[in-house]
């Protein structure tokens, strides 16, 4: 079932001589229980294609829809609604809020969340799927990079998002953890039904992905057979 | 509220620090407030006590009571009631061998009048007979005693001190209550003078003598030697530390915003509302300064308790919670500056490139 859909997207940032096309006639579609996979270096427009799915911004040219809906006929505060009930991220860095235990990570989202479908027992399976029962009590600064990110996924998926988009989440990680975050991410998608994008230059991800797209001076193509290369 | 408070308890030295100044200039402000009200009450404790609305001078006086005198003629002119009293005024230096000189306010009473029958003693009883004396509990502290043969200038006279009243204080020099036909030798008035002054409970109270000019009692008040201009300058120095402090306060709430924009965007781009964000900071403001002043009211509490008497404080709760309440109200003014900030946080800056 189609979820999110990018429909000839373009993007340009500056005026006159410096306008820049950042993104080019994109056409995207992500399906519930799938993970998708956009690489591309630095500059690609890998991340303003992140932007513009997640409702942060908007596109010059195109539409976007999410599970039918336009976002560009809602309000800034419909979106932020929008981002807080069907959209979870996974940032970088500077995930976490410093000053909020693992726990208060959680609370603050229940508190604000007006659609409120959040149990502490769907908290805590949650919790226990991602190994992250014990740290309930720790600041992020007391965790390591990998447990710092396993908080972060968990925050994004606690909301039960149609849609999960992650920028980078593996930049700050090991092999060995890249895999395990991976396969989080495969698992979430399958498990609760929910649409994965994820914006890398990580190609150790490539393994957990069900559909891998390269993003290349503003082009995006379906690049599966980097998979099968893997 | 959940945001500012977590934030508070995790940063509790970098806000511990914030609290601490903010208790600094709260103490400032309460102290000096403390201070100002104490000697703009030295100035006029005596009339207040006396509950009048309207004093009557010698209309070329300058609406002064140490230059006013009216004379008999004058009094003829009034029709006096039981809410209208004569006041004779005069400098004295008072001296009793033994003790310190000092510099006082005589008052001369007429012990039928309502201002001597309503004299409030600490000690001792009223003025009875001439030659009698109700002094400023100054006196007392000064080593003065009940019973005590006190002289005023170079006189000869001996005065009897037969009570004390507390915060009996004019133009800063303690009173001396005595009778008023006393007054006119310690004066060394010769003429045919009735008083200094004659005071009313009543505004409306006039006389039938182009010589003689009634005045409000807020007019006379701030008349006073030197009442105006340093009541003039006490307020401006508060509401320059006023205006100081919302500067300062603004100044490091406005660092700590730009400190979080990162944490806020984070937020922003989860869809957690703006206005979430903007009464965190409010709040947050709100209960730095309230803490601040909580603590900043105890230390002026115990600084009341062990300022010696001879320091000039008035501790006026209503006053002092409206000063406080000003600096509250500073504090949410100053957490409104970064406010526009958080508006604009992007969310877009904390996606990677």
């Amino acid at each position: 079932m189609e979820t999110l859909q990018l429909i000839n997207i373009n993007k340009y940032f500056g005026t006159g001589t410096s306008r820049v096309h950042v993104l080019k006639d994109i056409n995207f579609t992500a399906k519930k229980g799938e993970v998708n996979l956009v690489i591309g270096p630095s500059g690609s427009g890998k991340s303003t294609f992140l932007t513009i799915a997640g409702g942060l911004q908007t596109p010059t040219d195109g539409s976007v829809q999410l599970e039918g809906d336009m976002l560009k006929n809602m309000s800034s505060k419909q979106r932020d609604a929008l981002r807080l009930n069907s959209i979870g991220f996974v940032l970088q860095s500077y995930s976490l809020v410093p000053y909020l235990t693992v726990k208060e990570q959680f609370k603050l989202v229940k508190k604000v969340k007006k659609q409120n479908n959040l149990t502490n027992l769907s908290l805590t399976q949650l919790m226990e799927k991602l190994g992250i029962e014990d740290l309930v009590n720790k600041y992020p600064g007391e965790l390591s990079g990998g447990q710092n990110q396993r908080v972060a996924i968990a925050r994004a998926l606690y909301t039960k998002p149609d849609i999960l988009l992650a920028d980078e989440p593996t930049a700050a990680l090991d092999s060995e953890r890249v895999a395990e975050v991976g396969q989080i991410f495969q698992d979430l998608a399958r498990e609760q039904n929910t649409a994965v994008i994820i914006v890398t230059h990580d190609l150790r991800l490539i393994n957990f992905a069900d559909n891998v797209y390269k993003i290349m001076d503003g082009q995006m193509t379906l690049e599966n057979d980097m998979k099968l290369a893997q | 509220m959940f945001l500012s408070l977590k934030e508070i308890k995790k940063e509790k030295f970098r806000y511990g620090l914030i609290i601490g100044m903010i208790v600094l200039i709260g103490y400032l402000i309460f102290i000096l407030t403390s201070l100002a009200m104490g000697l703009a009450n030295q100035n006029t404790d005596a009339i207040n006590s006396w509950n009048i609305n309207s004093v009557a001078l010698n209309k070329d006086a300058n609406t002064s009571l140490t230059q006013s005198l009216i004379t008999n003629d004058n009094a003829k002119n009034a029709k006096l009631t039981k809410n209208e009293a004569y006041i004779g005024q005069a400098s004295v230096v008072v001296k009793k061998s033994g003790l310190t000189k000092e510099s006082a306010q005589f008052l001369g009473l007429k012990p039928n009048q309502f201002i001597a029958q309503n004299l409030k003693l600490s000690s001792g009883h009223k003025i009875q007979k001439t030659n009698q004396v109700v002094v400023d509990e100054q006196f007392k502290n000064d080593g003065y005693q009940l019973g005590d043969k006190i002289k005023f200038n170079s006189e000869s006279q001996n005065y009897t001190i037969v009570g004390f009243i507390k915060n009996a204080k004019l133009n800063i020099a303690p009173v001396v209550y005595g009778n008023i036909s006393n007054w006119k030798n310690i004066k060394n008035l010769n003429g045919p003078f009735a008083a200094s002054a004659i005071v009313s409970k009543n505004a409306k109270f006039s006389m039938k003598d182009d010589q003689v000019k009634t005045y409000s009692i807020s007019t006379f008040i701030s008349k006073l030697p030197g009442y105006s201009a340093q009541n003039s300058t006490f307020t401006f120095m508060i509401a320059f530390l006023m205006i100081i402090s919302l500067i300062v306060i603004a100044v490091f709430l406005y660092i700590l915003t730009i400190q979080k924009i990162q944490n806020y965007a984070v937020l922003r781009a989860q869809g957690i509302p703006a206005k979430t964000l903007v009464n965190a900071t409010i709040s947050q403001s709100v209960i730095l300064v309230v803490s601040g002043l909580f603590i900043a009211t105890i230390l002026t509490g115990i600084t009341a308790f062990a300022m010696p008497n001879a320091v000039p404080m008035s501790f006026n709760i209503p006053i002092l919670s409206a000063v406080g309440l000003g600096l509250i109200l500073t504090g949410l003014l100053g957490s409104l500056i970064p406010i526009k900030i958080i508006l604009n946080v992007d969310p877009v800056s904390v996606i990677g490139g």
